[in-house]
Parts: structure tokens; C-alpha cells; sequence
């Protein structure tokens, strides 16, 4: 049996080091293919056959194109690119445009969203529609294309002016917004010191689980004594945060403490705490608390610890 | 134990989570023989920790009169919490059948009843064990434009909001307050630690009391469903409903109109003063929590269904720092594909030359293998869960005025109309798709005959099918129209000129 286990031990290193080199040969061969003049080098050297040379310039090409693509998508943040949609019923010939969104954090691209428009109208060539998109609902779309892209209602007084520009700009503010405030979620629970979300737990085995009953005080009154006993044996130890919980679009995030306290943080979208509402277990407003959560979401777990 | 009060008056309260139903009843019965022996397990313990423990009393040694009999006992009581939850922690290690922990919780440990708490979270685990039990669907809350000012609900600032804000606490006495007057129920809204979704279980209790006593009277109302779920994914404007019935078992029309009674009240309990909500619909309906979460979740898959799903992941888009272009050659060809044009057409035209020295039958397979991953891109794979058991559309168009033999079209339509109109006898309902006053209106205003033609896909995942169909050659890859890949993201509709009609303005999937 040893032996057995020695050998697939083997093996996956093996597999790990062919992963590795290979991915080492995948980096040397976009930098070689990059290099500046490599493609007029390649017209003057002779080669065998005519093919080689061919697939060879073919392979340069789309290296540049892609360094090209990259370039602007790395600087711009924000770039616009034509597809053609496969259906053979698509308005306007299938013809849309795509505007790709990136958004960076922390010095990477965590993520790429896209925004499909079409030309539904034939009269008004110029009008887009959003085809498809992978926008997230929490983003708010709806509003942002009714203020920046025409509305063709009957209704609509005077058509207001497309702007193609502003809108991707305002889409992109919301997105990377977004993103940071997750960010900064994450943070918070890594300052109150709780384990990392993402992490499997000792529970990982079970598939799904219920997290949290939300209307456990509709319970009734008759047994609140034997709930107070609970909660009195949490009080003994040191008070903690036991949960920092956000919504999905990080706009309010719950703080639950050890003895029962929760607070509520409303969270503007440039990541500003500006409402809150601490209460005790009592049901009694903590006021000093509240006023110490005012600011910025960052540094919200160390003034509330202060 | 809770004491019992004397006198039964009719009251404004809802069914506490404390309160037991005696293990006899026949919902505790039928939903705790459906649970698997690992849920049962779990659930126990979950009972027995110690927030829980409230709501799920069992039946401990100090419970018991001092001059009860003991002879015919098969459990015998245990001494504490503790010791109750070393049990149940051990049956969990060894295997055995489910019947032994079935009957330990029923006739031993909570043989004084099952509390409504348990009876919620012992239906709710089979919901998540089994997510394609129940048929759900999707609603959205739309917000009811303020006549005043239009302008201001259109505005995107630093802390404008554009979903319905969500608070445990508000919208259970809102919701409470709607209902009450009406019925009593029992309510359960939890959050789900792994899917990132709430759930609301409301239990009906048809009756002016809320005590223990007339919860456990059974009445003769044998097959109505008692139960209604609603899940609303975080972050989005959705809600899934669906009614908890039984295996193959007919929703009533009782069942239906206490679900909608109940589904009215949601979107009032949403609203806040001057931000009013109501559902819309959204023409979904599946049995996979799933699909369901990838059609109208949270998260980029909304609007970005079939062969658009490519852009969803990285498929499509590489990371902008990405430069290596050597070992990815599969994704760029899909990229191919879809820039080049009518899906793939161009690219197999090239590589024909070369490929017919393999024989004509397998460039034939895989060009269309090719063209079924250009229409679908990485969805209605039959294995990924996300299967749609029914889709259902209307054909708006005017009939081809020449006996015209569209080798397409024909073929699904004349295939279908038998089992359409059966099934439209055999239901009875008006259906979702038949025509409003306004569409015979407009109609009637052509002179093209317009005949009300309905296609039906039915099967374990349609679209999955549809791509098999695609790639045996069934179906014409190319000419197919695009709801027909599941891009369009219904299971109902209207298909005019090939495409399904949506609203003008309306964005799709938020």
C-alpha cells in the first residue's frame, strides 16, 4: 500500500511540475512572440518551408493583438468592442456592441462585466437598446439606462439625449463601487477576527445549512427566562463581535455582539457609514456608539472596539 | 412545557415557533417519513443546540409525573441536553436505517409532539435536499412609479436606493399585520449558510385560535396544502413562490388561494411610506432552485442566458493583464466563432479541405457540434442542473400566405398541436398565453391571418434537448431561431418575428 501511495504521490508532483513548466513555456512564448522586432526579423530570415513562416507571422499577430486589446482595457477601464448575434432572427442584422467593463482592485482585475446593445429602431439608427448584459441586479440599471439611453415611449415629452459615454461611466462608478465596498466588508471581518467566510468550515460536509433563523423572537414570551440564562453565560466572557453581516449590495451591514447587542450601518455608495442604529438587548438606542460609527466604512469595527 | 391556557378565545396572534403538533398528525408524519437518514440526524442536533432549544422541547427524564407508568416504554428519557445530543451524535457515526432515528424522534425523544419550529425546519431541509421537490414562481417587485415625482425615482445618487430593502424584523410585523385579520399562521424565515437566498415558510392554520390545542385537530380538508414557501435571493428584485404539496399530489384550489392571499400581502409588507411595491410577473416557472437562481439570481446570469453565457464567465473575457494567447487555443476558437458570424459557419468553411480526408460523416458532427456551441455557448449542458421542464410559447406571426414548405418551423408546430390541445382540454384554466383583448385588437387590425399556434417543449432540461437536437443534425443550427436556445430567459411567452415580445424599455433579467 505504501508503495502505491509513494507512487501516486509521484505522480501528482509529476503532473504539478509538467503544470508549472508548462505554464513557464506559455509565458516565454508571449514574451518571445512580443518582442518588437520579431515580426521583421521573421520576413528576413530563411526558413524550410513557406508555411512555417506563415503560421509563425500568424502566431505574432495575434500576440499583438491581444498586447493591443489588453493595453486598452488595462488603461481605459472601459472598452467597447462589435459582436455578431448568432440569431438568425436578431434585429438590425444581429449587428451589437459590446462595452466591456473591468474592474480593479487592490492592483488586479477581480472582475469583467459587459453590456450588449442593439439598434432595435430601423428609422433612428443611432438609438441603442440593452440586448443582454451581465450587470448584477443589485446594480442599478434600470435607472441608469432610463437616464442616459432614450426611452422610446410614446409618451416621453422630448426625447432626451443618448449618451453612451455617461452611462458606461456611471455603470463603471457603480461597479467598481460596489466591489470596493465588498472589499471593505471583507476587511471588517477580518479586523472583528472572524473566521474567513470562504474558508470550509468543520460543518463543510453537510450540503446545505441553515445559518440563521431571522424571526426567532416571534417566540413566545413564557420562555424568556431560560433565555436570559443563555445569554447571561455570554455576557461572562470578554464582549466581542460574533457577526459583521452585509447585504448583498453592501449598503447596510449588521454588527451582531456577544451580549445581544446588533447595530445597523447604513452605508452610502462611495462607502460612507452615514445612518446608524445600535441597540441593545433591551431594545434601548446606544447613542454614543452610534455617534462613534459615523465616517468611512473602513475603520468601522476599530472605532466601535475604541 | 408551555402551560396551557383554560379558555380558547379567538385572538390576534400568530402560531408561536413553541407550539406542538402531536407526532400522530399527518404533516408531521408525512414530512418526517420523506427525510433521509442524514437530514434526520442533523436536524436533531440542530434542535438540541442550544439557541433552538426554545422551540424544540424534548422529552427529558424530569418531565416525566413521578407516578406515569414505565412498563411499555420503548425510549427511555434522557437525563439532559447533553446527553440527548452524545445519542444522536453517535447514531450519526454508525449506519443503520432511517426508520430507527424516524422513530426515536417521533415515539422517544419528542414523543410529547413536534413543534412548529421543527415541523418548518424538517420541511425546509427536505427542500434543500431535494431541490427540484417543489414548482416555483418567479415574481419581481416592481416599484409603483410615484405620479408626483417621476423624475426623483429615476435618480442615481451617492445613496439612492432601486431594491426593496429588506429588514427580518419590519417585514414580519408588516407582514403579520396584513395577514392576522385573515388567518393565523406560523412563520419561519431563515437565511441559507450555502445558497444565497432567504427562505419564508408560512403554515396556515385555518382557524380563529392560535393554541396548541386546535392546531392538532385535524380538518377534513385531507389534500389541501398547508404550507407555502417563498425565497427571495438576496441582492435582487426577485421572489420565488411556489405551494409545499406533496409528491404528485393537485394543489386545490384552496391551497391557491391561501398562497395568493399570502402572496398579495408580500409586496405590502416590502413597502415603506411613499416607496410602494407590487409583484409583477416574469413569466418563469420551473421546479429547479437552480435555474431559478441562474435565470432570475443574484448574481451576472439574468440577462446573459443560452449562447450568451460566454460572457459570463472567463470564457470570453480574459483577465486584462492576461497576455498569453499560446495554450488557451478552445477558448479562442468559441471567441472565434462568435465574431466571425453566423455561428461558426465561416470558421468550418476554411478547415473543410483538410477534413475531409477523416470522412464526410464526422466533419459533418462536428461542424454541427460547432454550431451548437456557437448558438448555446457553455449553457443547457444536460448535467448542470439547471433544467427547465417546461417552456411554453405563443407564435404571433402571420401565417405564410403560400403553402410554403418551411422545413423548420413546420415540423416542431404540427409535431406539438396534438398534445397542446389535449392539454388545453384537460386543464381547463385559462392559460398564460392566451391573448388579451388588446392583441386580438391589434390583430384584427392586419388583414394577415394570424392563427393562434402554440409550441410546447416538455422534458427533464428542454434546452439541453434542444442543443442534442442541434448537434444530431435534428435541428438546423444556424436558422433556429434564438429563444430556442433559452436565451430569451422565459418559460412563457410570445414570439413575434422570431423573437419573443418583451416590453419596449423594459431591460432584461433586473
Amino acid at each position: 500500500m505504501a508503495t502505491a501511495e509513494a507512487l501516486d504521490d509521484e505522480i501528482n508532483d509529476l503532473r504539478d511540475r509538467i503544470a508549472t513548466v508548462q505554464a513557464h513555456r506559455a509565458n516565454l512564448t508571449s514574451i518571445l512572440l512580443s518582442q518588437p522586432h520579431f515580426p521583421t526579423r521573421l520576413e528576413q530570415r530563411p526558413v524550410l518551408h513557406e508555411r512555417d513562416r506563415r503560421n509563425a507571422v500568424k502566431l505574432v499577430q495575434k500576440q499583438s493583438n491581444r498586447n493591443l486589446e489588453n493595453i486598452y482595457r488595462a488603461c481605459a477601464g472601459v472598452t467597447a468592442y462589435k459582436v455578431k448575434d448568432p440569431d438568425p432572427c436578431a434585429v438590425d442584422n444581429g449587428n451589437i456592441l459590446g462595452v466591456r467593463i473591468e474592474v480593479p482592485i487592490n492592483g488586479i482585475f477581480v472582475e469583467t462585466y459587459h453590456v450588449l446593445f442593439n439598434r432595435p429602431n430601423a428609422t433612428h439608427r443611432t438609438m441603442l437598446r440593452i440586448h443582454k448584459h451581465t450587470i448584477p441586479p443589485c446594480i442599478p440599471l434600470q435607472p441608469l439606462a432610463n437616464k442616459w439611453l432614450p426611452v422610446t415611449k410614446k409618451s416621453a415629452e422630448e426625447p432626451r439625449e443618448q449618451d453612451l459615454v455617461k452611462f458606461s461611466r456611471h455603470l463603471r462608478k457603480e461597479l467598481v463601487s460596489w466591489h470596493l465596498r465588498l472589499e471593505a466588508l471583507e476587511k471588517l471581518r477580518k479586523d472583528a477576527r472572524l473566521p474567513d467566510r470562504t474558508a470550509p468550515q468543520d460543518g463543510s460536509k453537510v450540503e446545505t445549512e441553515i445559518e440563521m433563523v431571522l424571526n426567532a423572537f416571534v417566540s413566545d414570551d413564557e420562555d424568556s427566562e431560560v433565555e436570559d440564562e443563555a445569554t447571561q453565560q455570554q455576557q461572562d466572557g470578554a464582549l466581542k463581535i460574533l457577526r459583521v453581516d452585509g447585504d448583498a449590495a453592501v449598503r447596510e451591514i449588521t454588527i451582531t455582539w456577544s451580549n445581544g447587542r446588533v447595530g445597523i450601518f447604513r452605508v452610502t455608495k462611495d462607502g460612507e457609514v452615514d445612518k446608524v442604529a445600535v441597540r441593545t438587548k433591551e431594545g434601548t438606542r446606544d447613542a454614543s456608539l452610534s455617534s462613534k460609527a459615523l465616517g468611512r466604512i473602513e475603520g468601522l469595527v476599530e472605532r466601535l472596539e475604541a | 412545557m408551555a402551560p396551557k391556557p383554560n379558555t380558547t378565545v379567538p385572538d390576534y396572534k400568530n402560531v408561536p415557533h413553541s407550539h406542538r403538533l402531536p407526532t400522530t398528525h399527518r404533516e408531521v408524519r408525512r414530512t418526517f417519513s420523506k427525510l433521509s437518514r442524514q437530514s434526520l440526524v442533523s436536524l436533531a442536533l440542530q434542535w438540541l443546540a442550544k439557541k433552538n432549544r426554545d422551540f424544540c422541547r424534548p422529552y427529558l427524564l424530569g418531565d416525566r409525573d413521578a407516578d406515569e407508568e414505565e412498563d411499555d416504554e420503548q425510549y427511555t428519557p434522557a437525563q439532559s441536553y447533553e446527553e440527548l445530543q452524545e445519542i444522536y451524535k453517535e447514531l450519526a457515526a454508525r449506519k443503520g436505517g432511517k426508520r430507527e432515528i424516524q422513530d426515536r424522534i417521533l415515539e422517544g425523544d419528542w414523543r410529547a409532539g413536534v413543534s412548529m419550529y421543527q415541523l418548518a425546519t424538517a420541511e425546509i431541509q427536505y427542500l434543500l435536499d431535494h431541490p427540484n421537490s417543489l414548482r416555483w414562481t418567479a415574481k419581481r417587485l416592481a416599484r409603483i412609479p410615484n405620479a408626483k415625482n417621476v423624475s426623483l425615482d429615476m435618480e442615481v445618487t451617492n445613496d439612492s436606493e432601486h431594491l426593496p430593502r429588506f429588514q427580518a424584523q419590519t417585514f414580519m410585523a408588516n407582514l403579520a399585520r396584513e395577514l392576522t385579520p385573515l388567518m393565523k399562521a406560523h412563520y419561519l424565515l431563515i437565511k441559507i449558510k450555502t445558497m444565497p437566498m432567504t427562505i419564508l415558510r408560512v403554515y396556515i392554520h385555518d382557524s380563529p385560535y392560535s393554541t396548541e390545542a386546535s392546531l392538532a385537530v385535524d380538518n377534513g380538508s385531507s389534500d389541501s396544502a398547508r404550507a407555502v414557501f417563498f425565497i427571495w435571493p438576496n441582492g435582487s428584485p426577485f421572489i420565488y413562490s411556489s405551494i409545499a404539496n406533496h409528491f404528485g399530489q393537485v394543489i386545490s384550489d384552496d391551497g391557491r388561494h391561501l398562497r395568493d392571499i399570502v402572496q398579495q400581502a408580500i409586496p405590502k409588507a416590502f413597502s415603506r411610506p411613499s416607496v410602494r411595491y407590487q409583484l409583477a410577473s416574469t413569466n418563469f416557472t420551473t421546479k429547479s432552485l437552480d435555474a431559478l437562481l441562474a435565470y432570475r439570481g443574484p448574481g451576472k446570469s439574468n440577462a446573459a442566458s443560452g449562447g450568451w453565457s460566454i460572457f459570463q464567465d472567463h470564457n470570453f473575457s480574459q483577465n486584462a493583464l492576461d497576455f498569453i494567447t499560446s495554450h488557451k487555443d478552445e477558448g479562442q476558437e468559441k471567441n472565434g466563432t462568435r465574431k466571425d458570424g453566423t455561428a461558426g459557419a465561416a470558421k468550418a468553411g476554411p478547415g473543410r479541405p483538410k477534413r475531409t480526408l477523416e470522412g464526410n460523416e464526422t466533419s459533418e458532427a462536428k461542424r454541427r457540434r460547432e454550431v451548437a456551441a456557437g448558438r448555446f455557448g457553455s449553457s443547457a449542458q444536460p448535467n448542470d442542473g439547471q433544467g427547465l421542464e417546461r417552456v411554453e410559447v405563443r407564435i404571433d406571426d402571420a401565417f405564410p400566405p403560400m403553402p410554403n414548405p418551411l422545413e423548420q418551423a413546420d415540423d416542431v408546430d404540427t409535431s406539438n398541436i396534438s398534445e397542446q390541445s389535449a392539454n388545453r382540454s384537460r386543464r381547463g384554466r385559462p392559460s398564460l398565453l392566451d391573448r388579451s383583448l388588446d392583441e386580438i385588437e391589434e390583430l384584427e387590425g392586419g388583414d394577415a391571418w394570424v392563427p393562434d399556434v402554440r409550441v410546447v417543449f416538455q422534458g427533464s432540461h428542454v434546452f439541453a434537448g434542444v442543443r442534442q437536437l442541434v448537434e444530431q443534425g435534428v435541428v438546423d443550427g444556424e436558422k433556429m431561431p434564438g429563444w430556442m436556445t433559452g436565451e430569451a430567459g422565459v418559460t412563457i411567452g410570445a414570439v413575434k418575428e422570431g423573437r419573443i415580445r418583451t416590453k419596449s424599455g423594459q431591460i432584461p433579467g433586473v
